[in-house]
């Protein structure tokens, strides 16, 4: 955005003076949420799921807007740019705020652009063989990879699919996995999916929920699910059981957060909202029936395990040289 | 369970006033959401799933698949009387649609686009009802060198809408490439022609496209000269479609049908390419070729049962499967996930009475279709009779409000601008819109698919020839760029040959 000085100026000025009013009463006029990627996806039935309870708590109504493009960087740069006054707030992903900042040069943002409220959802991550395969388990799946044409899909450069695959093969012993195995983009999570069915690619990780249907019809066979408990639907080892325990790094989630000069009491009104939120039944039975754990994480707890989560993946990315640069 | 075991028990599930409230009020909402310019059949079936956890399953999804369907038949509205396809899925009825409504016929062209509508959706389900496991297999037969040729053929179709001179039209479809390639590459993820704007980041957005050319243009035009209409006769929309222009397109529209259903029980391709593709084969077909473009009601006829064929079949992947065939099936699959019901072949056996309730409510739906579209036939066919000067200033209000809504996006409004000048200019010297948005549309899928076959092959160009289906389009392919070049090396013919040779004068 282009401001003239002396508009920028007053804009300050009235910023300033609008700031303090908005501590006052916070809020006072309705929120607008910014939700990076298209409808009916994994974040946007999440973020909806959430946002009526949400409303509800806040005693004003959520403006819920899909911002779609670039694998969230379009809606999350949108946030990254507004006021900081709380009334423009992003649902943050794993893949807008982890992955791709661990992986691409060029992002116009970084993890340090926004403050985090909360995370809300917990996604475990799955990988799956198409059944009748000849993979039985995960050990089968490194030596095919080691002995080399092993491939598998993702919903594009930079998302939480690629780098799950990496991550999966990489801890289990294959070496050079970026050239041992052959990775296939796709252009969303359904298509890459559909691509270890149609026999595209050998096996693909992704969310539970993803695959849930798939699994349950025996279509494809789950080999291995990164929680430490073992996951109901999903009848596959846990990487906890499989002697990984590193890998249990790897879920996916969904979080909120603004621009990082977002007040502290803006935060604290969050955490307030969020504890009522959560306890909404429907919001609940919306989130258990696609796999997802309900988890409330404070606003501190937040930030930890998300810095926590970027620093495993900028490890593995920095080790591998998967790094995205131009 | 015998097959009529199944039926009475997905009778008994479906009968009661409920459903059909849903299902009608779905189809409602569907058509008035497509109607309005931006809002697109995606976007209300988003907007419509959060109430559908409280329904029963059958009640909900069947009021999900009612609003899909009438969003594809509502966007042909705006598409014949403003020139603003309301889903993009429509756009191909602009071709004649528009041309029609130019001449006063707005109410036989939306009559033809309800007929044909209700008529491939009908033959949809009954595909869906009949052959969804035969077809769902087929379908998992398309990899990525499946998708290149059969991508490839399609391409063809811009010759069929390149109008009165091949070269303006492979100009146009080159132009569209072009655009098409602004964003992140698929396979690197690096950003290309973005000139470090986020905005750019994510491609054009489709529908900003998509309105740029084809509705912005005509408000440029009244502006650059506000009296040029003034001659022309824009007659009242009273007339109606007649039973003997149902039966003279009836071929077309069962064509068109039929390429609905077969690119429909595809996942991923949509179902823009479908009308297309249905219109320029009706193109190829039709005794007056010349006329398609300017106003053939069996045009519109094609292009809306190619677009309607489509909306039972992506429901082949679905349930069949257990895969979302787009955007739309994908929202619908999170509607059966609320109630704990997992879509796939296991489907058939454990929840048997649901998916025969939901082939009775299809069924049914079609009908809805029908009295619901005429009813909103009658109330907007009016719009035709608005004057030009009030008009053409609302559908501009109208355009930037739908580019906004899609992606709350004050860039998209400005690229909307850009393309408008674009496609004026493109008006003005003859060049079509149409091979522009076709290859804007395939563009992306033959280059994302090309390079995901080289991925799996290793580079090795062989796997573009991996089996039938492959040689199958090869084959197509060839035999029309065959009559293609054919009839352009045979020149012009005498009565084209006023058409070719006017546009060299501006």
């Amino acid at each position: 955005m282009k401001l003239k000085p002396l508009s920028l100026l007053a804009s300050a000025i009235l910023l300033g003076a609008m700031s303090t009013a908005a501590l006052a009463e916070y809020p006072e006029r309705p929120i607008n949420m910014i939700i990076p990627y298209g409808a009916g996806g994994a974040t946007d039935i999440s973020a909806r799921a959430i946002s009526e309870p949400l409303s509800k708590a806040a005693g004003k109504p959520m403006v819920m807007s899909n911002i779609t493009g670039a694998g969230g960087a379009t809606g999350s740069v949108q946030v990254k740019n507004a006021r900081s006054d709380g009334y423009t707030m992003l649902f943050a992903r794993v893949g807008s705020h982890t992955v791709n900042p661990a992986m691409k040069a060029t992002l116009p943002y970084t993890l340090d652009d926004f403050r985090f409220v909360t995370v809300y959802e917990i996604n475990p991550v799955v990988c799956a063989v198409k059944e009748g395969s000849d993979i039985q388990s995960i050990e089968d799946l490194a030596k095919k990879a080691e002995e080399g044409g092993v491939s598998y899909s993702s919903s594009g450069v930079g998302s939480m699919l690629q780098l799950a695959a990496v991550m999966v093969l990489d801890e289990f012993g294959v070496k050079d996995p970026l050239n041992k195995a052959t990775h296939i983009p796709q252009k969303g999570g359904g298509e890459a999916a559909t691509a270890v069915l149609n026999g595209t690619v050998t096996f693909v990780c992704t969310n539970s929920s993803a695959l849930a249907n798939l699994i349950a019809n025996k279509q494809l066979k789950p080999i291995l699910v990164t929680t430490k408990e073992p996951l109901a639907g999903f009848d596959a080892p846990t990487a906890v059981e499989l002697g990984k325990p590193a890998l249990t790094e790897l879920v996916g989630w969904t979080g909120i957060a603004g621009p990082k000069d977002l007040p502290d009491d803006v935060a604290a009104k969050w955490g307030e909202w969020m504890a009522a939120a959560v306890a909404d039944e429907r919001f609940m039975k919306t989130m258990t029936s696609s796999g997802s754990i309900v988890e409330l994480m404070s606003p501190e707890d937040a930030s930890a395990f998300i810095n926590r989560q970027y620093e495993t993946f900028k490890k593995l990315v920095d080790k591998l040289g998967m790094r995205v640069e131009g | 369970m015998t097959f009529l075991d199944s039926l009475m028990a997905g009778l008994s599930l479906v009968s009661n006033l409920e459903v059909f409230l849903a299902l009608g009020l779905g189809v409602a909402i569907g058509v008035i959401a497509g109607a309005i310019p931006g809002m697109s059949a995606t976007m209300a079936v988003a907007l419509t799933l959060p109430f559908t956890f409280s329904m029963q399953p059958v009640t909900g999804i069947l009021l999900l698949l009612g609003v899909y369907k009438g969003g594809i038949f509502g966007g042909s509205i705006p598409a014949i009387l403003i020139k603003t396809p309301g889903t993009p899925a429509s756009s191909a009825t602009v071709m004649d649609g528009y041309p029609m409504a130019e001449r006063g016929e707005a109410g036989r062209a939306l009559g033809m686009a309800l007929w044909a509508s209700c008529t491939a959706d009908l033959v949809s389900n009954l595909s869906l009802i009949l052959f969804a496991g035969w077809l769902a297999s087929f379908a998992l037969n398309f990899g990525p060198p499946e998708f290149f040729t059969l991508i490839l053929f399609s391409l063809t179709i811009i010759a069929g809408v390149s109008g009165e001179s091949l070269l303006r039209g492979a100009f146009s479809a080159l132009l569209g490439l072009l655009l098409a390639t602004v964003g992140l590459d698929l396979i690197y993820g690096t950003n290309r022609f973005t000139f470090g704007d986020p905005n750019m980041m994510g491609g054009l957005n489709f529908i900003a496209v998509l309105i740029g050319l084809f509705a912005i243009p005509e408000v440029l035009a009244m502006a650059w000269h506000p009296t040029g209409h003034l001659g022309k006769t824009r007659s009242l929309g009273k007339n109606k479609v007649t039973f003997a222009d149902y039966k003279k397109s009836f071929r077309s529209i069962l064509r068109g049908s039929f390429i609905g259903v077969f690119l429909g029980s595809i996942p991923g391709i949509g179902a823009a390419p479908a009308a297309f593709l249905s219109y320029s084969e009706a193109r190829r077909k039709s005794p007056n070729k010349a006329n398609f473009g300017k106003g053939e009601v069996e045009g519109v006829a094609a292009a809306e049962a190619g677009n309607n064929g489509v909306a039972g079949a992506t429901l082949i992947p679905l349930l069949a499967l257990g895969v979302p065939g787009d955007v739309i099936t994908a929202i619908i699959i999170g509607a059966f996930m609320v109630h704990g019901l997992q879509p796939g072949p296991m489907m058939f056996v454990v929840n048997v009475d649901l998916i025969y309730g939901l082939f009775i409510g299809l069924i049914v739906s079609s009908v809805f279709l029908l009295v619901i579209g005429s009813a909103a036939i009658r109330g907007f066919k009016y719009v035709a009779d608005i004057p030009r000067r009030i008009l053409i200033p609302t559908v501009l209000i109208l355009s930037i409000y739908g580019v906004f809504a899609v992606n709350n996006s004050v860039f998209d409004i400005g690229v909307m601008l850009v393309m408008g000048w674009v496609g004026y200019l493109m008006m003005r010297m003859h060049i079509p819109a149409p091979p522009f948005l076709i290859a804007f549309i395939l563009g992306p899928l033959l280059e994302d698919n090309f390079r995901q076959a080289m991925l799996m092959s290793g580079g090795s160009p062989v796997i573009l020839f991996r089996g039938p289906i492959t040689w199958f389009f090869w084959g197509l392919t060839a035999i029309t760029l065959y009559a293609i070049l054919r009839t352009g090396l045979r020149g012009p013919k005498p009565p084209d040959s006023d058409a070719v040779a006017s546009p060299a004068k501006n």
